[in-house]
């Protein structure tokens, strides 16, 4: 498993640095209007209704984008959890640490893929 | 005072001819200090996991149909929802802040023949990278453009 990490280390960081650089930006504006401003009246629900949403979403840049707001973040997360366990005297943990937190981001990004393909 | 890391802790595959001190956990670690920040920005990364699983759990209601997207809109104003946007929201711009801050110290002096722009340079363009993609984001959800 170690070897295995170590190989994929270089996709990994490929993924947790976009994580960053773009699923800052493109989480930024999601969680400000549908996180927040939505749910406490700041923005007019109907920008969201279902027709206007699917119309934004379903098109093949509305797709992209939404797959990377999804994506991104997770192996952002995954990476940098995995980092503060091993910062926490983890190394002996890490065989079922990483596995576990980098499986959850895999089967998401997979899941998000189904997502976006069957709007 | 600095005590004791795990005994393996950027340990070589294979052990080296010269002797080495054990490693030592620094005594500010991990909430005194410049560790503060270091150990706050790693943590954010347990938001940004539940972000990312709930805006799959919003895109996978609207490719559901209206009713699966109307519940989900109405679930994401309960207050709990609310507070967890709100502080990962705040965390979101922390580590913006942060790293880009860090991101042209981080580059290399040459790549081939091209120069990086100066450090303010590049540290001002990815904010305007940044206001730009988000504000524009932003307007388009929110009805603003299209």
């Amino acid at each position: 498993m170690k070897e295995l990490l170590l190989k994929l280390e270089p996709v990994i960081w490929l993924l947790f640095g976009q994580g960053i650089m773009i699923g800052t930006m493109l989480l930024t504006a999601w969680l400000a209007v549908v996180g927040v401003g939505i749910p406490l009246g700041i923005v007019p629900a109907d920008a969201l209704s279902y027709d206007r949403a699917h119309a934004l979403g379903a098109n093949l840049i509305g797709r992209l984008v939404l797959l990377a707001l999804i994506a991104l973040p997770l192996w952002k997360g995954a990476h940098h959890m995995r980092h503060v366990s091993l910062d926490m005297g983890g190394l002996d943990r890490d065989t079922v640490v990483a596995p576990l937190l980098y499986g959850i981001a895999a089967l998401g990004s997979l899941l998000a893929i189904v997502a976006v393909v069957r709007l | 005072m600095a005590r004791a890391s795990h005994p393996h802790a950027m340990a070589p595959t294979r052990p080296g001819r010269t002797r080495t001190a054990a490693p030592m956990m620094p005594a500010q670690f991990p909430l005194s200090g410049r560790y503060f920040t270091y150990t706050l920005f790693g943590a954010t990364g347990a938001l940004y996991l539940l972000a990312g699983l709930v805006a799959l759990r919003v895109i996978w209601a609207l490719g559901s149909g209206p009713a699966a997207w109307q519940s989900v809109m109405t679930q994401l104003a309960h207050p709990l929802y609310v507070l967890f946007h709100l502080v990962t929201l705040a965390a979101v711009i922390f580590v913006g802040v942060r790293f880009f801050r860090l991101f042209p110290k981080a580059q290399p002096a040459k790549i081939g023949p091209a120069k990086p722009p100066p450090q303010p340079v590049l540290h001002v363009m990815l904010y305007v990278i940044w206001v730009a993609v988000s504000g524009g984001l932003a307007l388009v959800l929110a009805g603003g453009i299209f």
